[in-house]
């Protein structure tokens, strides 16, 4: 009896939740999925089913491997930037943990990750002008000439990294300072009394304590990097007065397919596939979690 | 869907109500709130809005209660905005700017009305064929053709004067000469003032257009149509192929120009250039912030595009007839040499007297006055003209940044025949190829 | 025992080391941090340069002759106000659905094991991997269907719920509500709903006033979603009508700078604000189980 009024009001409570839940995500989720093996041109009504040929038209599509190749760099020179800067960064703010800076240095390196993401870019793009940037004189007093850091493909592509890696920093900083708070204080005091340096117990002990941490906030930041959208949508879109080189990335060829060429099953296909790199990132994670936990 | 353009200054879009007629007292207001009409006008050219308050404030004694909205905004995100606003509903009486080509797609899926029939005879009467045949789809007419882009050549006459040039090039072989005497350099032989600016980068069609306009030099055209009206890609051609060289030999050969240079309007407005080619808004645009540029225009040697940008109206009932009212009213004689005259786009409709304008501006003669045999071309109208033309924009990118290129007719031609190669993939999927 | 003056030596030597150390640390914290700050320090200066001085070679970062134009125009001929304003309310109703959805659910999964309830949640979880990028284009139908494009209504639904709320608050319920003290409870006759409003709520606070926060940035800094749901500027949020501003336009960097730096007043200050609140709702995303 109490058993069914509990189940009752669990129900009753969930209830909300789960359709808004059903709605909002589980049903585009596999509208996405039905649209990427259609033929639609967001106009007509008509929407025929033409099977993988989305997908095979893709793995064909200059532009659509390029924007996969721009995505993965970027979310990879995301990650190696980050982490290994993070953990040093937390370590460091750490090891100062009660002084008097230490809320000053949390605030610093976080508010990039809080600000809204436009402005932030914005002022980077003034940075990395080529005529007029801070970045460029800067290197000019040490005699480098000028850098047109927007305008190479290479060095664009480089740009939106330091600007990814510039707002996600913070976030790894914060993780990780969980991580080392919750660090065994014993294990270091054994390392000492071994005669361990501080180097040798950071690299020995506090790194591969750090594992699943490091290997969680990889996962957050690889996926994030998938996404990235705004940032070289800022940074690296064409404007009129000074033209830089387009850094095309996966979410901007979906949008552009979607609503400039009219292409929502190309679209929705490109999303599957986004969909399964993000998977394939998520199980790997899972399952190095798992061998570490089964030993 | 075509020549971008540029604006004055920033404030992105600002939306204003306009309220005509009667003063602002509080009692009108109130009266208004209760009678108004009300109409939008979404417009992709920022320096138009001036235009449409102005035709807006003459319409007050017809409509003393109209109130127009006008949403200016890039026009990138314009064509996005009125893409998704068609499929998915605007108010009834929105006044919408669409180029020709861009309205394509939106006409094929029925969603645009068409004109009514005294709005149909006034356009027949007052435009010419090419600027009916815009507005035009199955015999029927949908809207007022407005203005349209067309490009000239602006060049530095200080420069010119400087280099011992008597005159603008009138041949593209003159282009690339002129460019190499206008170039300055400095010690290490780099270009500090470009002697011809060239679109090189950005994303976006603007580069594949800037192209074709050159190819149109050379007699070659991006696209063609055979005889049962489908298209196919044509600049895989000797035009094509030295179109694109005239790029790289610019770049690499004469080394007159370079990607990260300033560039278009405004480093011709800092002195930064000494000549290209664009539309005639640049001629306010240099009145307003360099006024005084010594400069001059000219026709460019064989023809221009010519890009026509009409008004079509959503909807039905009162406030749709208020919105063609307005669409109507902005192509007066004296609206559209108010045009001209203030903001520099070329009006479309025929038997205009340009004399008073040219006289005070007389950079907009090159626009409106040219040889008898010059070639217009424009933007088919096919739903695919963007995608078409970004990936086209895409490739010339890749090609201009490529210095192996530079003097390789046979490897341009291998580009050009794989871009073509693209492009026919594209009109063949939308079941627009020629055989 | 007493130590030696060599040993005394010694541990004073030692005490040295470690203050240069400390010193050291500090001062390279210092410098990184400045370095983090410094984008944001030249978004300000920018935002009091004239048009002059913003084309200045080699660049200030203190304005030499500061100017309140910028922001004069920012706020008088743009919809700046009008997108903040979109923006906030945006983001609160975005934070109060994902905190009402999130705590009802959460205490549920938490508090009543059944099977299905269970299978529920793992469903949730799992959806949470799905970047919102990936099924935003059908949900945009959705959204069209329903007429809510352009408006904050349409802006909402792509944020009404948020699969880590749930499993926060799951979280949260597990280690700080005690099992008896529901039991107690429900000894003493009271209603399920009852107990959930005045025993557990008061108990979430704390991870409820985290996820408020998480919440509120995240659809603050939203981007891809807003961008394809609004198309008229006066439905802008305040991150597209800053992009907006740019593009198609001759830059004007000046009245760009000034526009942003009204904009990051808000987040900053709502940052600081609740710094620890925000600091402890990411923690929490890196802890799990």
């Amino acid at each position: 009896m109490l058993r069914r009024r509990k189940w009752m009001f669990a129900v009753l409570a969930v209830l909300p939740t789960l359709a808004i839940f059903a709605w909002v995500r589980l049903y585009p989720i596999a509208e996405m999925f039905n649209l990427s093996l259609r033929d639609w041109d967001l106009l007509s009504p008509r929407r025929p089913f033409i099977g993988l040929e989305n997908f095979i038209d893709l793995f064909d599509d200059r532009l659509f491997i390029a924007a996969l190749i721009n995505t993965t760099i970027i979310a990879l020179g995301v990650a190696i930037i980050t982490i290994p800067s993070a953990i040093v960064i937390a370590a460091l703010i750490h090891s100062r943990a009660g002084s008097k800076l230490a809320p000053f240095y949390e605030t610093a390196i976080f508010v990039p990750h809080v600000v809204s993401l436009v402005p932030a870019a914005l002022a980077w793009k003034w940075i990395f002008d080529s005529e007029l940037g801070p970045l460029n004189a800067f290197l000019g007093v040490f005699g480098i000439d000028p850098v047109a850091w927007l305008h190479n493909p290479t060095l664009a592509v480089l740009c939106v990294i330091v600007l990814c890696s510039w707002q996600a920093l913070g976030y790894a900083v914060i993780i990780y300072l969980v991580g080392f708070k919750n660090l065994p204080v014993s294990l270091y005091e054994a390392a000492r009394l071994d005669g361990a340096s501080a180097r040798q117990s950071f690299w020995f002990i506090t790194v591969p304590l750090l594992k699943p941490i490091t290997l969680y906030v990889s996962v957050v930041i690889l996926i994030s990097g998938f996404n990235v959208y705004a940032q070289p949508f800022v940074l690296a879109s064409d404007t009129q007065g000074s033209p830089s080189h387009l850094v095309r990335v996966l979410v901007y060829d979906m949008i552009e397919n979607s609503f400039s060429n009219f292409r929502i099953g190309y679209a929705s296909a490109e999303a599957v596939i986004l969909l399964s790199i993000v998977m394939i990132i998520t199980v790997i994670q899972f399952s190095i979690l798992r061998d570490r936990s089964g030993r | 869907m075509n020549t971008e353009t540029t604006a004055k200054r920033g404030p992105a879009g600002r939306a204003r109500g306009l309220l005509l007629g009667s003063a602002l007292t509080a009692s009108a207001l109130a009266a208004v709130s209760a009678t108004a009409q009300e109409i939008t006008v979404l417009t992709g050219y920022p320096e138009l809005e001036p235009f449409y308050e102005h035709v807006a404030e003459g319409m007050s004694a017809e409509y003393p209660d109209l109130v127009v909205n006008i949403e200016p905004i890039s026009l990138r995100e314009h064509e996005r905005r009125v893409a998704l606003g068609l499929t998915g509903g605007l108010d009834d009486g929105t006044v919408i700017e669409f180029a020709s080509a861009g309205a394509q797609r939106f006409l094929e899926a029925g969603l645009l009305p068409a004109a009514p029939e005294d709005v149909a005879a006034y356009v027949q009467e007052n435009f010419g064929e090419f600027f009916v045949d815009g507005v035009s789809y199955d015999g029927q007419i949908y809207g007022i053709p407005l203005f349209r882009g067309q490009s000239a050549l602006y060049y530095n006459t200080e420069m010119f004067e400087a280099a011992g040039l008597d005159g603008p090039p009138t041949t593209m072989e003159e282009f690339t000469e002129y460019a190499d005497v206008l170039t300055q350099r400095d010690d290490a032989g780099n270009p500090t003032v470009s002697g011809w600016s060239l679109r090189l980068s950005g994303g976006g069609q603007g580069i594949a257009e800037k192209f074709w306009i050159n190819l149109h030099q050379f007699g070659g055209t991006v696209l063609e149509q055979t005889e049962d009206g489908m298209w196919r890609a044509a600049y895989a051609s000797p035009e094509g192929v030295a179109a694109l060289s005239q790029y790289l030999d610019n770049l690499y050969v004469y080394n007159t120009v370079t990607s990260e240079m300033p560039a278009d309007a405004e480093a011709f407005e800092r002195e930064q250039t000494a000549m290209f080619i664009r539309e005639s808004w640049v001629i306010g645009d240099i009145a307003q912030n360099a006024p005084d540029l010594p400069y001059a225009t000219s026709v460019l040697p064989t023809g221009s595009i010519a890009l026509s940008q009409n008004l079509y109206v959503m909807g039905d009932g009162e406030a749709a007839d208020a919105a063609w009212a307005f669409a109507q009213a902005t192509t007066t004689e004296d609206n559209m040499i108010w045009l001209l005259e203030n903001v520099g786009w070329l009006p479309n409709r025929s038997g205009l007297d340009y004399a008073s304008v040219i006289e005070t501006t007389p950079a907009l003669d090159a626009f409106v006055t040219y040889p008898d045999d010059y070639a217009f071309f424009t933007l088919p109208a096919i739903g695919p003209i963007a995608e078409i033309l970004t990936r086209l924009a895409d490739q010339l990118t890749t090609a201009y940044a490529d210095e192996s290129l530079a003097g390789d007719d046979a490897a341009i031609m291998a580009l050009l025949e794989e871009a073509a190669e693209e492009t026919n993939e594209i009109l063949d999927r939308e079941g627009l190829l020629a055989e | 025992m007493t130590a030696t003056a060599e040993e005394l030596a010694e541990g004073t030597r030692l005490r040295a080391r470690k203050r240069r150390q400390r010193l050291m640390v500090d001062a390279g914290l210092l410098v990184f941090c400045v370095l983090m700050l410094m984008p944001l320090v030249f978004l300000i200066g920018n935002a009091f340069k004239t048009p002059q001085e913003l084309l200045a070679w080699p660049p200030t970062i203190i304005p030499q002759d500061p100017t309140l134009e910028n922001f004069r125009i920012a706020l008088a001929e743009t919809s700046l106000l009008r997108w903040l304003g979109n923006s906030i309310a945006f983001a609160l109703s975005s934070t109060a659905a994902i905190v009402a959805t999130s705590a009802i659910t959460g205490y549920v999964m938490a508090k009543f094991p059944f099977r299905s309830i269970n299978v529920l949640f793992f469903l949730f979880l799992a959806t949470a991997v799905v970047p919102f990028e990936v099924y935003m284009i059908p949900l945009y139908f959705q959204v069209r269907a329903l007429g809510l494009l352009d408006s904050i209504g349409g802006l909402l639904i792509g944020y009404l719920v948020m699969s880590f709320g749930i499993f926060l608050i799951r979280q949260n319920t597990i280690h700080s509500i005690p099992d008896e003290l529901i039991e107690a409870a429900r000894v003493d006759g009271a209603g399920e709903l009852w107990i959930f409003w005045h025993i557990a709520l008061p108990l979430l606070r704390g991870a409820m006033g985290a996820l408020a926060v998480l919440a509120f940035f995240q659809a603050w800094t939203a981007f891809a979603w807003p961008i394809v749901v609004t198309s008229r500027e006066q439905h802008y949020t305040v991150e597209v009508g800053l992009a907006l501003f740019q593009t198609g336009y001759t830059v004007d960097t000046g009245l760009v700078s000034a526009a942003s730096t009204i904009v990051l007043i808000p987040s900053v200050l709502v940052f600081v604000l609740l710094r620890r609140n925000f600091v402890q709702g990411v923690a929490s995303t890196g802890m799990k189980e």
